[in-house]
């Protein structure tokens, strides 16, 4: 039950994410759609990993069956990597920002000094 | 049940984060999303990840965002519509004021956002400093201490009347002041010309950049003006305690544009 | 356009869900008990990412510490704003950083060295540990606190920490070293290392951009 109600969050993050990383202009918004995209991806594996009434998959936790350790340790990576390339693109952003003055991607793209 | 509401919480925040027009609402929003879904993972029996998810997703990646969007880089201009001086063509914005901040912006380095706000909201949002600038016809009412530039476009205030009944003003502005007791106040222009159209207000008080524009768009008839005494002229604003950089930058942008010609120019274009 | 990227979007969200309904019920577990034991932790999650998938970490950290190097060479040329000094608004900030670092540097180090028996871990830990650097830095001021801590000797630590778990790593992948000390250590080298990643990354956006 909890399980699917993760996976259903799990999806509408990512719908949420991805309409946000389309539609938007700004490329800072871009990057939050995408931040709450990768949210939405973390947690479809680690919803995937959980059964019912499960515990913490640590010795000795308790009665009852663990959750699947496996995709948690990969969203742990995840979620550090996340981070690193999040604060590089912002890195490109402020780049871009001093030397076009815009963060609106169609000016981007034309390369618009406006 | 917890996962469910947690869930909730966290759709909730992240809806409400990504709805917003201010990026800064927008990266706390995303934020206090990450917190709440840490929760889902601390429900779904996944501790560790829930550590990581606090720890990074809700401090650094919050913070991160923080630094890279501070107010350095970008100017935040609250504005109303008003049509010579800035306006909305379409997905573009227009107009003499429009100009000018284009090449405030570039000379401080930083990107340009404009908050389309009725007129009472601006002096709000420039103390709480959500923006750095008033632009868009500013004409500061007499309660207003913000910091002004120097004087921009003349103009004055009439009272335009057109049949029996009290008058109305759009709240907040210069124009407010100068209502007679028993007068009405609006949120904004269009309110203002639909209870005109209807008949609830039988007059207006109004500046006489706007009343042309209404003239040219055929929302009033030509009617007997009454002009106030006292001279105006619109004004940009800053927000308090940027004077000596936002309000410096513009001056100086203001001598070099009067120097060069540029602004006469600018107004020809502009004002007819 | 924009009702169309929200449908392209609602669209593959649609397809996942539909997808990936067929998933449940989950499948029982392999026997993770007795591998969680063989590689000297109890906390399987900490056996997975220090063991049995020590390539993926090792890599991981890598690209942690690639996306480092580049936030240093992609800020290079564009100017420094100048320092000024951060106003302090109370002193109960002040205060209350005195108070609390230490704090936070001890559950950051129990947290990583506790990694293999509980909840917890190096990446945790060191994000916890950076943001207990920022709490001194929000109360003093990041170029403050950038002078305490010079760069060299940060990036001495960040690369001697990334070296370090090379070497346990290559030692466990080819060596079959294995046990409760691998997994404190390499958790304790992680947690340095991403510390100083995550403190690298603010210093540098801080001197870039301004103070908070």
């Amino acid at each position: 039950m909890e399980g699917q109600v993760a996976l259903l969050l799990a999806v509408s993050l990512l719908v949420l994410g991805l309409g946000t990383l389309l539609s938007r202009r700004n490329v800072i918004w871009k990057l939050l759609g995408l931040n709450v995209a990768s949210g939405g991806a973390a947690l479809f594996l680690v919803a995937v990993g959980h059964r019912p009434q499960a515990v913490p998959p640590i010795l000795g936790w308790g009665p009852g069956p663990a959750a699947d350790p496996l995709p948690q340790a990969l969203i742990l990576t995840a979620i550090v990597i996340h981070f690193a390339t999040l604060a590089l693109s912002l890195v490109y952003v402020i780049f871009l920002t001093e030397h076009l003055h815009t963060q609106d991607v169609p000016k981007l793209e034309r390369g618009e000094d406006e | 049940m917890i996962t469910l509401v947690l869930s909730l919480l966290a759709f909730g925040l992240a809806t409400f984060a990504l709805r917003q027009r201010r990026l800064l609402w927008g990266v706390v929003g995303v934020g206090a999303h990450s917190l709440a879904l840490a929760g889902v993972y601390l429900s779904l029996a996944a501790p560790d990840v829930a550590l990581a998810e606090a720890a990074i997703g809700f401090g650094l990646v919050t913070f991160v965002l923080l630094l890279a969007l501070r107010r350095a880089g970008r100017l935040v201009v609250a504005a109303t519509p008003t049509y010579p001086l800035l306006y909305q063509q379409g997905e573009r914005v227009a107009g003499l004021e429009w100009e000018i901040l284009k090449r405030l912006a570039q000379r401080l380095h930083r990107d340009l956002e404009i908050l389309w706000v009725p007129r009472q909201e601006i002096p709000r949002l420039l103390e709480a400093e959500e923006a750095d600038l008033a632009a868009g016809g500013f004409l500061p009412a007499q309660s207003e201490a913000l910091p002004l530039s120097r004087a921009l476009v003349p103009t004055r205030l009439v009272e335009v009347r057109l049949g029996p009944g009290p008058l109305g003003a759009v709240a907040g502005g210069r124009a407010a002041d100068f209502l007679p007791p028993g007068g009405r106040r609006f949120e904004d222009d269009e309110a203002l010309l639909s209870a005109l159209a209807r008949g609830s207000v039988g007059g207006a008080v109004v500046d006489l950049l706007r009343l042309r524009d209404w003239h040219f768009k055929g929302k009033i008839p030509e009617v007997q003006l009454s002009y106030f005494p006292d001279q105006l002229s619109f004004h940009f604003a800053v927000a308090p305690g940027e004077e000596e950089t936002i309000l410096a930058a513009l001056e100086e942008l203001l001598d070099e544009l009067e120097r060069t010609g540029e602004l006469e120019e600018l107004m020809r274009r502009y004002l007819r | 356009m924009k009702w169309a990227a929200w449908l392209v979007a609602m669209i593959l969200g649609g397809l996942l869900a539909w997808t990936s309904w067929g998933l449940f019920p989950r499948p029982a577990l392999p026997p993770w008990q007795e591998a969680t034991a063989y590689w000297g932790a109890r906390n399987a999650v900490a056996a997975i990412v220090l063991g049995a998938r020590l390539y993926d970490t090792l890599f991981e950290v890598l690209v942690f510490a690639m996306a480092m190097v580049g936030v240093r060479l992609a800020l290079r040329p564009l100017p420094k704003r100048r320092a000024r000094p951060p106003v302090i608004e109370s002193p109960l900030l002040e205060r209350a950083a005195d108070v609390l670092v230490p704090a936070i540097g001890v559950f950051g180090v129990y947290l990583a060295a506790s990694g293999h028996l509980a909840p917890g871990g190096g990446f945790p830990a060191g994000a916890i540990v950076g943001t207990g650097l920022l709490l001194v830095a929000l109360a003093r001021g990041i170029r403050a606190l950038a002078q305490e801590f010079p760069q060299p000797i940060l990036s001495q630590l960040e690369y001697g920490s990334l070296a370090a778990l090379l070497i346990l790593g290559g030692g466990s992948l080819a060596l079959g070293w294995r046990g409760g000390w691998l997994l404190t250590l390499a958790n304790m080298l992680i947690l340095i290392k991403v510390s100083t990643g995550a403190w690298t990354v603010l210093e540098h956006f801080a001197a870039h951009r301004g103070e908070v």
